[in-house]
């Protein structure tokens, strides 16, 4: 009986957030929560921003390799796409301390130019719903949420300045 | 507290449909995800897949959260009320809300009551976290209170039940102040040094009803850390000291544990050099006594060795022991510069790691040791141990190279060559087995045909004399992007030394994704191994069947 209840309130509670969202989903705001700059210093997500202009969020970890092959994919044309859109991109490590000390050699090695957070207890992550990582997430100028896709293909970060580039003529 | 459970929905719910309409949802938000992973399982005597009563299986699970401002609220439905063969292994059955909260964050504070995930410092005396494909989920059932009265300074404080399986037991509290004086300090802020310390306390109680021993019931464990940087260098440490704590991991010794965490990092443009020591002894801590595997752990001790990517590699991956190990990894990245003779006209990325564990060195106390020789721990002190000495017993060797270089637009290739030395008696208890020595060469060859279309093949080969002998393994996948992945691969154990078990273990699998959510189909064979995430690790039986896997998030 019990499992019962329980199947009916979560479908019910499923059926009803799809049905209610489903027309805002569109769009939303990041939530609120406390995480940390690759130099250990406190950050709030609310924080995360480019002047006005959009934002690329990427979830990686250095074990990840997937998420490597996308980070260093876009890192070869990083420079283009800030010289043509001013798009800024926010690199998310869920590594916990088996490896979060190893995320600043592996960016400074690399010379890559993204914002670099840490989300070590992956509080971030469970309020943005992410299941898997790389899970990519694409904010307009208002820092809304307007596109997100999960997994990495070659070539999927042609969607993204896609993406970004229609968000910059939509603005007026 | 079962039946608080559908009241919590309840009113959650009322709460949400009731307001739904007005102000508070339009200001609010309300997202989740949902997951699926079904088999349907075949019996395969030779590769030891089970005749299993029950054919068809799954693993559900859904988490809802709906965020307002500061306030949110949300809870995770899973059904494993027939799960996955690997599930069922680990007596991760049943079904029901497990994980639910309220929280509320402002500027100043944080308070969290319900579920939830928190560590302090590096976890050496407190983690709960989860581990979804694992089937691992420590989470405190109970308060959690941050006050952030000043930048830079954080004190946290957790007290509740704790989560195992699916019941929540033993109990546990503590709390952590973490200090950063790059952001107290403006002067330090604004040069290239960072600087932060923090310290730990965490208590566990648990009644003695022990027939034998007068067993202490509060057990306490302090840390401390520090870490500080210039530029490109960086140091960080943490130390950590435990009540003695008789258990069954410890084989109910009165020994105090201390573990020891040392990181040290340099990095310039193109270099990355990291190199980390970890040292624990008598480390185990749990909610329980008896608990073993991964049951009521309080505390996540981090391996030092490189978590392989590659199949064949991470088939022996090690395991944190945390009842006593000591060792060391070092890896060097480097960039051979773009447009050079050697570099190519990307670039060539180097990576070089090696690690090794060892078990401590133990003296057993004059008490321990019987008039016959034999050792008797239970009840005594159990032995002291020189701090730095290592064991004459190697746990796990790592030695590992990997080279990754872009020839043109179309095609990349990473080569790859790992040495392992696993100590299966230690990290598997296959008491008498021999240490396996295994050879591992990989290639992986990527060729993108144009924007949207790639193909990558990944071969490796694995030479060992101990274990299961030899394999072999290749993987063809072809990905469109962004929807359509394509995989092929056959794992092939040639040289097992018995003729009926080499096997090929095949799997063809399609996947979907569109946005969010991914769809996956997949058939195939899994051999009996190991699945580690972290170094926290449980065994994958044998299956033999047809995979469907479903993941999305609203």
């Amino acid at each position: 009986m019990k499992k019962l209840i329980f199947t009916t309130l979560f479908t019910l509670i499923l059926g009803f957030s799809i049905a209610q969202e489903a027309p805002k989903t569109k769009s939303f705001s990041l939530p609120s929560v406390d995480i940390k700059t690759i130099d250990g210093n406190s950050f709030n997500t609310k924080d995360i921003q480019n002047d006005g202009k959009p934002i690329i969020i990427c979830f990686f970890a250095t074990w990840c390799k997937p998420c490597m092959v996308e980070l260093k994919s876009i890192a070869e044309v990083y420079d283009d796409w800030q010289d043509e859109t001013g798009v800024k991109i926010y690199a998310v490590s869920i590594d916990d301390s088996r490896s979060s000390a190893k995320v600043l050699p592996l960016v400074n090695g690399n010379a890559w130019d993204y914002e670099v957070l840490l989300d070590e207890n992956q509080d971030f992550k469970r309020a943005l719903n992410v299941n898997d990582i790389p899970h990519t997430f694409i904010l307009n100028a208002n820092k809304e949420v307007v596109w997100q896709h999960a997994s990495y293909a070659p070539g999927v970060e042609q969607e993204y300045i896609e993406i970004v580039k229609k968000l910059l003529e939509e603005k007026p | 507290m079962k039946h608080c459970k559908p009241i919590f929905i309840l009113l959650f719910l009322g709460y949400i449909t009731a307001y739904g309409q007005n102000s508070i949802l339009q200001n609010g938000k309300l997202s989740g995800n949902v997951q699926l992973d079904a088999q349907y399982y075949i019996p395969d005597s030779i590769i030891g897949a089970e005749d299993l009563e029950n054919k068809i299986r799954a693993n559900v699970f859904a988490n809802i959260n709906y965020v307002n401002g500061g306030f949110s609220a949300g809870f995770r439905f899973e059904h494993y009320e027939w799960p996955l063969i690997d599930f069922e292994k680990i007596n991760y059955v049943g079904s029901g809300i497990p994980y639910y909260y309220a929280a509320y964050n402002h500027q100043y504070f944080e308070v969290v009551v319900g579920s939830f995930y928190e560590q302090f410092g590096s976890g050496l005396i407190y983690r709960s976290y989860e581990s979804r494909n694992l089937g691992y989920d420590n989470a405190t059932q109970g308060i959690k209170v941050k006050a952030k009265p000043y930048k830079g300074i954080t004190i946290t404080g957790v007290w509740g039940k704790q989560r195992n399986l699916f019941v929540n037991e033993g109990q546990v509290r503590g709390a952590d102040a973490d200090i950063s004086f790059t952001e107290i300090f403006p002067i330090i802020g604004d040069s290239k040094f960072r600087s932060g310390i923090g310290a730990s306390f965490v208590s566990k109680f648990e009644k003695d009803q022990d027939p034998d021993y007068k067993l202490p019931q509060n057990i306490g464990a302090f840390a401390g850390r520090a870490n500080f940087g210039y530029a490109g260098f960086n140091l960080q440490g943490e130390y950590a000291w435990k009540c003695n704590d008789p258990s069954a991991a410890n084989e109910m010794i009165y020994k105090p544990g201390e573990a020891l965490l040392l990181t040290a990092s340099y990095s310039m443009k193109g270099l990355g050099v990291f190199l980390t020591g970890l040292r624990t002894d008598n480390f185990d801590f749990r909610t329980l006594r008896n608990a073993s595997i991964n049951n009521n752990i309080i505390n996540y001790i981090p391996t030092l060795t490189r978590e392989h990517s590659y199949a064949l590699p991470s088939m022996y991956a090690y395991s944190s022991q945390a009842v006593g190990q000591i060792g060391f990894q070092a890896e060097v990245t480097y960039k051979i510069p773009k447009k050079t003779v050697i570099g190519g006209k990307y670039g060539t990325d180097i990576m070089v790691n090696y690690s090794r564990i060892h078990g401590i060195k133990k003296n057993y106390v004059p008490e321990a040791i019987a008039a016959d020789g034999t050792i008797m721990l239970a009840g005594t002190d159990g032995y002291t141990s020189p701090f730095f000495a290592f064991g004459k017993e190697v746990y796990f060797e790592d030695f590992n190279i990997e080279i990754g270089r872009r020839f043109n637009k179309s095609w990349k290739l990473i080569v790859s060559y790992v040495y392992l030395n696993y100590n299966m008696e230690v990290i598997e208890g296959h008491t008498g087995d021999p240490n396996v020595h295994a050879h591992t060469v990989i290639g992986d060859l990527t060729y993108k045909i144009n924007d949207k279309h790639a193909l990558r093949l990944e071969l490796q080969h694995m030479n060992t004399e101990q274990d299961d002998g030899n394999w072999m393994y290749a993987q063809l996948e072809y990905s469109i992007a962004p929807r359509w992945f394509f995989s092929v691969l056959d794992r092939w154990n040639y040289g097992n030394p018995e003729k009926e078990k080499q096997v090929h273990y095949y799997n063809v699998s399609t996947s979907f994704v569109h946005k969010t959510s991914k769809f996956s189909l997949s058939f195939g064979k899994q051999y009996e191994g190991i699945l580690c995430v972290g170094g926290v690790c449980r065994v994958v039986p044998a299956s033999y069947g047809c995979n469907l896997s479903i993941v999305t998030s609203f």
